[in-house]
């Protein structure tokens, strides 16, 4: 039995530094939104819930000097580590393993966009360019903390990010995977979503009223928090006195609409009544309920349908504290989670401000004024994002009453089913496993299909091509499902649709911020690719987005593989969907990536300058808990390190391998990440010389290209070789004649030796 | 008012990417949302965006368009009547 609980946590927002300065603000029972002072918008007229700091100010809180590159979403977020970190005394008395999940879907846009012109035109602020993804973001934050990391990665699920980053640091520790985990989020106010959510019409130019039947929209804030959750094992052989415990948890998806949540609420009552089942707790066992509850007219009047269905006519005393706050999107669900804890420590139930008269048609009302000295047991926080991306989450008091914590090992066998790509190979077919395309230039286009014959046009209209793809690979891939249904989707992409952030991001610099189009902003958003699946195939179930630079598909991976190795689901759509642009080709270029003139793959193999070849990736992949003929291959074992030693990486390969009872006798070839870049493949060298040598070694990368995902085709060759059982020479990077007695692979990756991956697959 | 509403069949298609639809597939007094031309609430946002673009028309409350956008015919008629451009 694996019991979580809460040892420390940081939080900066409106209301201030600290959770001491968030609690007093609660107290105080006045808003903290208010006029815009540091972001630079012509939109003044907006209230906002902006942090009382400078970012000179948050420099000098966490004592890091101008020189360091930090994007203002990275400072928030250090100076959140910074507190959860120091209050949690990790650094004095380390759990043995500890991951650190961050969200963010802002990442580093409010750099780019003041220098996006100077990215395109000179190189005035090029540092910037590989501060602008949100894998970036995290790895930033982590800062002087990242010794403490054994495994690190990113969520973008827009305003669920944080809710989403407790529950995977949640489902690591109880399958066992670390120790503990410091989870949450971070956001800074951006033109760009500042904008985006004006083009949507749901900003209030007054500070924002939940649950009020006057409502008109919410405010945007800023802020970051982090929890450091840990096994109560852990924390009593550290001699770390919890906070609370974080007993159950859910997610659910509202396949209702991109941006719009369905009238009654159906994700949110999913995700609820999810975290109620696993905290084993009873709808009467919840003593307040946090709510999300943004303040615009559809979120409120759904979320309140959605709680009237979870506890019919006894709904526990609620609020939203979004009025104080403001919305703090990919933070949200990190701030209200140490808010929650805060009311549960304190006896506490902050109020809901700017309440006066209920929903027409809603039962309850929301708690006005602050209360005190309230015994509280059990504290439900809901985040919701974009896509309804909808989460809950249980905190509840130390002294347990009763609640059954369930433990997730078991599950059976997990198999690839089936993968479909579109790339610079032809698509949906494994053509380039004996003819395939060689591409010498460095910037590569996909092969598309005729995307008409999968989507409507009514429906294709608003897709950039990003989406088209993956719409097509996830219904070539599902295919195969033989009358099952899909009950979980993870996507890995490491920038989303940059083709539409980048028409919104030039629409916003050329139009000074007016008259911009909300279809660009919406497809911006990175979960809008998974949210779209899941309309798609309708699908309720887990959905979740994971952006996190090299191996934002590895860490999409490692979710459904943790999940299914649970038992907790049975089919899964994992994805890596990335797309190239000229333009974010250029800015790339800039900063290393790609190599200049012929880059085929004899140049590659000599890997002695910088840059590779690039290349788009959409793949979708099927995994499946039951062998049918149809299954590709077994995934045996798979694990996911941050920056390791080689002791480290050598004794994470043992374990893997005993776990999956397959000696390294037994492995008759490793997929390496080779890529032709200097500094990658030097790396990449190093790891095989050490682990794996003489092991016969096959690539990809010379076919695939180069992106954020072009791991998931690490994985695809693999698996695909292994259901072929051979490996034709094109396919081995030293040449020679084909393998043909394949038993198990291992696939290999790494991103800027910090974050790795190793996947064991078996035929 | 022809003219007006020839060149408003026109940007729709355009902005909301009906890529299919020619002016004379679309009947300017069917309704533009739900059973007529299918649109949605982001189509609304969108044609908010396009008013104030092209013709120089603020909405403060995108309800303000449900009267509006009924059919291509209302849209012209508020058009003509409130454009600044």
């Amino acid at each position: 039995m694996v019991e979580i609980v809460v040892t420390g946590m940081g939080i900066v927002s409106a209301l201030g530094v600290g959770t001491d300065a968030t609690l007093r603000g609660l107290q105080s029972g006045k808003t903290s939104v208010g006029r815009i002072k540091y972001l630079q918008t012509r939109h003044v007229d907006l209230p906002v819930g902006e942090v009382p700091c400078s970012d000179s100010e948050l420099r000098r809180l966490i004592e890091v000097s101008d020189d360091v590159k930090l994007t203002r979403t990275g400072l928030l977020g250090r100076v959140a580590l910074k507190e959860a970190i120091v209050s949690s005394g990790i650094e004095n008395s380390r759990p043995e393993r500890v991951a650190f999940v961050s969200g963010t879907t802002v990442g580093g846009m409010e750099k780019s966009e003041q220098y996006y012109r100077d990215f395109l035109n000179n190189n005035n602020h090029n540092e910037y360019i590989a501060l602008h993804d949100c894998g970036a973001c995290t790895e930033t934050i982590a800062g002087q903390y990242r010794g403490n990391f054994a495994m690190m990665t990113t969520i973008s699920t827009a305003c669920s990010s944080a809710a989403n980053a407790v529950i995977l640091g949640a489902r690591m520790i109880r399958t066992g995977e670390c120790d503990a985990a410091v989870v949450g989020g971070t956001e800074c106010l951006s033109k760009f979503h500042l904008n985006g959510f004006n083009t949507l019409m749901i900003l209030d130019n007054e500070v924002c009223r939940p649950f009020d039947k006057s409502r008109k929209g919410l405010n945007l804030g800023e802020g970051a928090a982090y929890l450091v959750l840990e096994t109560l094992e852990s924390a009593n052989r550290r001699g770390v006195k919890p906070l609370c415990r974080l007993s159950g948890y859910g997610n659910a998806c509202d396949a209702f609409h991109q941006t719009a949540s369905s009238p009654n609420g159906d994700g949110a009552f999913l995700a609820m009544n999810a975290a109620l089942q696993d905290a084993g707790l009873r709808p009467s066992d919840i003593d307040y309920v946090n709510a999300h509850g943004t303040g615009t007219p559809n979120n409120d009047e759904s979320e309140s349908h959605a709680m009237m269905r979870i506890f019919g006519d006894s709904v526990p005393p609620m609020s939203s504290t979004k009025a104080y706050t403001g919305h703090t999107t990919s933070a949200a669900g990190a701030i209200e989670s140490v808010i929650s804890v805060l009311a549960l420590r304190n006896n506490f139930i902050p109020g809901n401000l700017n309440f006066e008269q209920k929903i027409e048609g809603v039962s309850f009302a929301p708690q006005k004024e602050n209360l005190a000295d309230v015994q509280l047991h059990h504290v439900l926080t809901n985040s919701f994002g974009f896509g309804g991306n909808d989460s809950s989450c249980i905190f509840s008091r130390l002294e347990g009453n009763g609640w059954q914590v369930k433990n997730d090992v078991g599950g059976s066998g997990i198999y690839i089913q089936s993968i479909k790509q579109i790339s610079m190979q032809k698509p949906l077919c494994e053509d380039w496993f004996a003819h395939p395309i060689y591409s010498t230039t460095p910037y590569n286009e996909s092969l598309d299909p005729d995307f008409k014959s999968y989507i409507p046009p009514m429906t294709a209209r608003r897709m950039g091509r990003l989406l088209k793809r993956a719409i097509v690979t996830s219904e070539e891939a599902v295919k195969d499902l033989g009358g099952e249904s899909l009950d979980g989707i993870i996507t890995g992409t490491g920038l989303g649709c940059i083709e539409n952030t980048e028409k919104f991001l030039n629409a916003m610099i050329d139009n000074d911020e007016e008259c911009l189009q909300p279809t660009f902003f919406m497809q911006s958003t990175h979960n809008t690719v998974s949210s779209q699946i899941a309309l798609h195939f309708h699908c309720h179930g887990y959905n979740i987005t994971y952006s996190h630079r090299g191996t934002s598909f590895d860490s999409s991976m490692y979710d459904a593989y943790l999940q299914m190795k649970s038992g907790a689901l049975h089919h899964i759509l994992v994805g890596g969907h990335d797309e190239m642009t000229p333009d974010y080709f250029k800015l790339l270029g800039k900063v290393g990536y790609w190599k200049h003139g012929n880059c085929g793959a004899d140049v590659l193999k000599k890997h002695d300058t910088q840059g590779s070849l690039s290349g788009s990736c959409s793949l979708s992949m099927l995994l499946s808990d039951k062998r049918t003929p149809e299954t590709l291959c077994r995934i045996s074992g798979m694990k996911m390190l941050y920056a390791p030693s080689d002791e480290q990486l050598s004794v994470c390969l043992k374990s893997m391998l005993e776990n999956g009872h397959i000696p390294l006798s037994d492995i008759d070839a490793i997929v390496m990440n080779y890529s032709g870049d200097k500094d990658n493949d030097d790396v990449s060298h190093h790891v095989y010389e050490r682990l794996f040598a003489p092991i016969p070694v096959m690539w990809y990368k010379h076919l695939f290209g180069e992106s954020f995902c072009s791991s998931a085709f690490g994985v695809y060759v693999g698996a695909v070789a292994l259901s072929r059982g051979m490996v034709p020479t094109n396919l081995l990077y030293e040449g020679g004649s084909p393998i043909d007695h394949l038993r198990n692979i291992i696939v290999f990756n790494h991103f800027h030796n910090q974050d790795y991956s190793l996947v064991l697959l078996s035929c | 008012m022809e003219e007006l509403i020839l060149e408003l069949k026109k940007e729709i298609i355009e902005v909301l990417n009906l890529e299919e639809m020619t002016p004379a597939d679309i009947d300017e007094n069917a309704p533009l949302f739900g059973e007529g031309l299918g649109l949605d609430s982001i189509d609304a946002l969108e044609l908010i965006v396009l008013m104030e673009k092209n013709y120089g028309i603020k909405l403060a409350n995108a309800n303000e368009g449900k009267e509006i956008f009924q059919s291509i015919k209302c849209m012209a008629d508020y058009i003509a009547a409130h454009r600044t451009k």
